[in-house]
């Protein structure tokens, strides 16, 4: 049982921890107002919070001068293409692991993760060449190989972390009352395994939207997703705060918001279900 | 029971994911090492002699070099000793009981899910900037002069910015190992008259052991690779005052096009990578056996 703590030492745990909070997130709530303010107010002395004229200007303006929306469909596209086939790999391979364990399963998920260890600049070269030789620079196919391979150690572990935490003797059990193979499969593991597939594949969507070297490195005008298109704002031109925000504002929105309901997988699935 | 069938099932399921990250891994490595030993310019069209250690020779000796060995270990170890002291304290406030933890924990964990293009261009321009940024407005006004963070600082500054991101993760994932500690335990010796600090070194602490491991890991492998933040806000600069491993490597192969050293650096980064991982695959090793 929890005691009941004293009102007033719960009342200064809860300034102090608004304060360091707030803190922490003032860069993305700066970010986020400041899209909504004119060039010139965005750099105003001193600076203005909530005070000012709203507009939504600097948003039409990013669409219009660089198509932003091609860019953020390539995010789109590129991030969730890579999770889906990277499921459909990893989902077989973190079944077979996690029911059927031999002796060398252990082995292979270490070995799968030390890949991840493998710094990519240590392979940049061979790839841009191979990338350059056959077409797939600045494509979108391209890109959604590479991270379905980049990721596919994380998929399959978190997947087995999952699936090795459905019990093998409900199988048995629906053996016994005569359950076919096939029913056993749609009625018993897939629903048991769905909430695990839905958080790997939530995790993953988030790891491949902010991937930043083989996106930054692999592409240009035409297939950039939004981590290389955000980066072409590092030389800027006059004034440009505002549409700088506009851009990232509509860049982080989507997965902050997955990444706040994704929480606990984030633990466990890049602590590769270490830590729980 | 496994049967016979089942194995071989299985390992036909297996199959794909092992032999795609094998090719993954093997042949771009394989290419790398053999061009290592090649004089191989981009911008030098014809014959490409082997060369022997040649690219090595002039990679490793490259004042460059030690630069950007010293500058990756400062970034990493720099940003790992912020977010594990850092995520210890964060993590134990809000431990605590309070109003709002929910709304608390989602600011907390939010830079995390920034990409890393946008958090580093955001304090470049609006926070770090020595003319318009926040930071030069708070100088003024406390009657200081404006800092250049990225000019006078940029190794620093890059720190700043990389623990920013990563702070969450290690918040996040204390925070999630200080729930599953036994309250009782701590209850227990507050009975018996052990301090805030007692309990916390002794109890509190030990239990984190292994959730720091991962967290050191985990972070490790990320942080040796950092690019995007380098790339955006001072392209390795001033001078090499901020070029890692990584970005030293990509510069040599993708913006002076010289193929062979830029693939002999990268062979001196997967070797630099293995060893940390050696060191740290037994670090874990032993924490998670434990």
């Amino acid at each position: 049982m929890a005691r009941a703590v004293p009102t007033r030492v719960k009342a200064r745990n809860t300034a102090i921890a608004w304060i360091i909070a707030i803190l922490i997130f003032f860069p993305i709530l700066w970010t986020v107002l400041t899209s909504f303010k004119t060039e010139a107010t965005a750099i105003a002395d001193p600076p203005v919070f909530v005070n000012f004229q709203w507009t939504l200007e600097n948003y039409v303006t990013v669409q219009e001068r660089s198509n932003y929306f091609r860019h953020f469909l390539n995010s789109v596209v590129i991030s969730v293409g890579s999770t889906l086939i990277g499921l459909a790999i990893a989902i077989p391979a973190a079944w077979a692991m996690a029911f059927v364990p031999g002796r060398q399963t252990k082995n292979v998920l270490m070995w799968m993760l030390s890949t991840k260890m493998l710094p990519p600049v240590g392979v940049l070269v061979p790839l841009y060449l191979i990338f350059r030789d056959w077409g797939l620079l600045d494509t979108r196919v391209g890109l959604i190989f590479v991270l379905t391979m980049i990721n596919l150690p994380i998929i399959v572990w978190m997947l087995y972390t999952y699936f090795r935490e459905i019990p093998g003797d409900i199988l048995e059990a629906a053996r016994m009352d005569g359950a076919t193979l096939r029913s056993e499969v749609t009625y018993v593991l897939l629903p048991m395994a769905v909430p695990g597939i839905a958080s790997t594949l939530l995790l993953n969507i988030i790891l491949a939207w902010n991937e930043a070297f083989w996106t930054l490195n692999l592409t240009a005008a035409n297939a950039a997703p939004l981590t290389a298109f955000i980066a072409s704002y590092s030389s800027p031109e006059g004034l440009f705060y505002a549409k700088l925000s506009a851009a990232s504002t509509m860049a982080i929105a989507p997965i902050l918001i997955m990444g706040w309901f994704s929480q606990k997988q984030l633990v466990r699935g890049l602590t590769f279900g270490a830590v729980k | 029971m496994a049967t016979q069938h089942s194995r071989a099932a299985a390992r036909v399921m297996i199959a794909p994911s092992v032999i795609l990250l094998l090719a993954w891994m093997l042949v771009p490595l394989l290419m790398t090492l053999y061009f290592s030993f090649l004089r191989y310019n981009l911008l030098m069209p014809g014959a490409n002699p082997f060369v022997g250690f040649e690219n090595y020779t002039y990679f490793l000796s490259d004042p460059a070099f030690q630069t950007a060995i010293v500058n990756t270990l400062l970034l990493v170890g720099g940003v790992l000793v912020i977010t594990v002291v850092g995520g210890i304290a964060v993590a134990t406030l809000l431990d605590q009981p309070m109003w709002g933890t929910g709304l608390v924990r989602i600011m907390v964990i939010s830079p995390f899910f920034v990409m890393p293009t946008v958090s580093a261009l955001v304090w470049k321009n609006m926070f770090m900037n020595p003319v318009n940024g926040l930071f030069a407005w708070i100088a003024d006004v406390l009657g200081m002069a404006a800092f250049d963070f990225l000019t006078q600082a940029p190794l620093a500054s890059i720190i700043g910015i990389v623990s920013w991101q990563w702070l969450p993760f290690a918040t996040l994932i204390l925070l999630t190992a200080m729930q599953s500690l036994d309250s009782e335990q701590l209850e227990a010796a507050e009975m018996d008259g052990a301090s805030a600090w007692a309990r916390f070194w002794h109890i509190k602490l030990p239990h984190l052991a292994r959730a720091i491991t991962v967290v050191v890991l985990i972070q490790t492998i990320f942080l040796l690779s950092i690019f995007a933040e380098i790339l955006v806000t001072t392209n390795g600069g001033p001078g090499t005052a901020s070029t890692n491993l990584t970005y030293l490597v990509y510069a040599e192969s993708l913006l002076r096009f010289d193929v062979g050293t830029g693939s002999a650096g990268g062979v001196v980064a997967i070797i630099l990578a293995n060893i940390v991982a050696i060191f740290l695959m037994r670090m874990i090793g032993k924490n998670l056996d434990a």
